[in-house]
This record gives structure tokens, sequence and C-alpha cells, in this order.
């Protein structure tokens, strides 16, 4: 915390203003939100591994499947292992947002709720993975 | 004084600038009866205690929006706050978060009211119409367009609960910004274009990260981080549109 008050000033109102140091642990609400924007940085890093993939494969066919065993080795793995719930996090607290981003959106007559918009969303992600592993397993040899 | 056995302890953040000290707590123990509010608490103490300390407060029933404070750390209206639902814990009342202290639990809000003239939360008719013209006709879907966020009654809470607005001096914060997008989506207003120079920079929806406690905090359910998220996306084609319009198109 700070005055702000200025040498020699007769005006008797003295506004005291608060320091926001820290102003992220003040509040559950806050710590929530920037664990959704931290994770970002994570995702981030995750198109940077498949950008790599995709500039492996102009390299030619080692050089794709060294990178293919890359994604294979134990660190990788372990490295998937934190990434999957983090992304889990990161897609659901966006969903959650969803409805903060739309204006009100009618069906039948009547306002969706926003906890809907959000249930849809999520929905519509775990269908569209589920139906690229689906596909994946087919394309498998 | 109440009719009870029961007294809870308030430890509320004093700050007197004529004192020239510091701001510090200062814990009262008030007795309560079931009903009493927080402000009712207050009240208590201004009467019968300690008739130096400070607060805002008009109607006791949620519709003057004076009465915001910190309690115990969350952003809440004095009047609509039952000291029941914190018995028999100390409950911490300080200031609203991030205005400067005027005095005890008084805030200034000069920030808040020089920021609001900007968005012009007023109507700006589409046409001038004459009075023999008649009212300005809405239908119940054109009302129910904007009347979730016309109810803010200014009481702060969200700008309380948003750190950006403490953060950044510039951002105009979520109540005005919901304000803006209230008269935006008036049916009868013809504003839109004199209140975007504000809307789309970054003192405007874009200063807003999506912290989202401000919905969560508001007392009337405007919802301003909906307000003002949902213009983002029209932001940004209107931003992008600059690039491919025709020079000298006048729009």
């Amino acid at each position: 915390m700070s005055a702000r008050i200025e040498p020699g000033r007769t005006d008797p109102r003295r506004p005291w203003r608060r320091s926001m140091r820290g102003w992220w642990h003040r509040n559950p609400y806050y710590l929530r939100y920037l664990a959704m924007e931290a994770t970002s940085i994570l995702i981030a890093l995750y198109a940077l591994i498949l950008l790599l993939g995709l500039w492996r494969l102009t390299e030619g066919e080692a050089a794709w499947a060294a990178w293919l065993a890359m994604l294979k080795s134990p660190v990788s793995l372990a490295l998937h292992a934190i990434l999957l719930p983090v992304f889990a996090f990161h897609s659901y607290s966006w969903f959650r947002i969803m409805p903060k981003t739309l204006p009100a959106i009618e069906w039948r007559g009547k306002r969706l709720k926003q906890t809907t918009i959000t249930a849809l969303g999520i929905a519509a992600a775990v269908a569209v993975n589920l139906a690229l592993l689906l596909l994946l397993a087919g394309v498998q040899p | 004084m109440p009719d009870t056995a029961r007294s809870i302890e308030l430890e509320i953040l004093r700050y007197l600038p004529e004192s020239g000290h510091e701001p510090w707590y200062q814990v009262y123990e008030v007795p309560f009866e079931d009903d009493w509010s927080v402000l009712q608490g207050l009240q208590f103490i201004k009467d019968d205690l300690d008739s130096t300390l400070s607060f805002r407060w008009s109607c006791r029933m949620a519709i003057c929006g004076s009465c915001g404070l910190m309690i115990d750390g969350v952003p809440r209206l004095g009047c609509r706050t039952f000291l029941r639902n914190y018995y028999p814990r100390r409950v911490r009342i300080t200031a609203l978060q991030h205005f400067p202290i005027e005095r005890d639990l008084v805030i200034v809000a000069d920030d808040f009211i020089d920021k609001l003239k900007r968005a012009k939360p007023w109507l700006i008719p589409k046409q001038a119409r004459a009075l023999a013209d008649g009212e300005y006709l809405q239908s119940p879907a054109e009302l129910a367009h904007y009347r979730q966020f016309s109810t803010c009654i200014n009481c702060l809470l969200c700008y309380a609960a948003c750190p950006q607005y403490g953060l950044d001096a510039e951002f105009a914060g979520p109540g005005i910004l919901a304000l803006l997008h209230r008269y935006n989506a008036d049916s009868r207003d013809g504003g839109r274009e004199q209140r975007m120079d504000l809307g789309h920079s970054d003192a405007g929806f874009w200063g807003c990260t999506a912290v989202a406690y401000c919905s969560e905090v508001c007392p009337k359910e405007v919802d301003p981080a909906n307000a003002i998220n949902q213009n983002k996306m029209g932001s940004a084609i209107d931003y992008l549109l600059r690039f491919v319009r025709p020079r000298g198109s006048g729009e």
C-alpha cells in the first residue's frame, strides 16, 4: 500500500491507493483464470512439436520415422501423460468461457442456458476426438 | 439494541485521511439478529459503538448500488449479505478493491464517472421524431435483446472483481462496457458509431481478458463478461475489413 500525499497539499482529501501486488492469489477465481492462461503456453509448445513433425516429413522417410520414434521415447510418453490432462483442462476452461463470447441463442422460443452451451461444446469436442481415434484405428495396418 | 444473545466480530479496514496514519484493521463486536444484513451491522457500529466509521448506503434493498463492499474478500452489496451466513467466524470488511479509499469503507469513484461519459450511456435516436409522431415503438423481442444489460445499478462490484481494471488504468471496465453494449443493442438507438471508438480500443472490449469474475459477482445478473466478449468477434471483423474496404468509401 502507498499513500498519494503530495507535499504542501492543503486539500484534506488523501485518497489511499492499494497495490495490485499478489492480486492473483486473493481469490480462487483468479487462480483458475491464471491456470487457464498458463496452460496455453504448453499448448503452444505442443503446436511446435507438431510443426516439427511436419517439417521432418518434408525431409524424407528417415527423418519422419526418427520423429515418430522420438514421440515413442519414455521422456515423450511421460510428457504426453502430463499434457493430456493439461489439454483437457484448457479445453474445458475455454468451453466454460464460450457462452460469454456469444450473443443470446434462442431455441424453440427459449434462451439457451450458458451451461447448456458449455455442455454442447464439450460434447462436440469429445465426439470429434472419438471419431478421429476410430478413424486412426481403422487406418492402422 | 437487537434482541439476541448472538454477536459477531466485524474486522473493518479503517482509514482516516486527516489522521496521517496508514489504513488499519479495527474489530467490533456486533450483536445481531437472524435477518440482519452486513449493512445493518455497520449501522449498529455507527449508531452505538463508533460514530467515526464511514460507509455509503441509501436504499438497503439492492437498488441504489451504494453499499458495495469487500466482504471476506468477495465484492458484495452490504444490504443483501447476511451476517448469519458468516457466524460464528469473524468477517473482514474493506472498501471495494481496485478503487482508492476516500475514507474507511468509502471509495473514490471519480475514475468510473469520468469513463462512464465516454460510453455515451443514453439513447441517441436513429431518426429525430416530432412529438406528434408519437413514441418509439419496440417489440418484446427487441426489448429482450438488451433488457438484461439495462438492469445495472452502477454498484461497481464488477470493477472490484476485475483485476484488469486494477492493473490497467486506461480500461473502461465491465460495467461501462456492458452499458455501451446495452445502448448499441437497443433497436431505437443509432449511436453505435459514436460509441465504438471506445468499444474497439484497448480501453474497450480488448482490454478485457475474459476473467469473467465480474459476471459472478453482479447482483443484478447483467453478465458484463457476456456483453463485452460477444462484441470481440464483430470488433475483429470490423478491424480486418479496414484492409479490404476501398479507400474513401466513407465507412
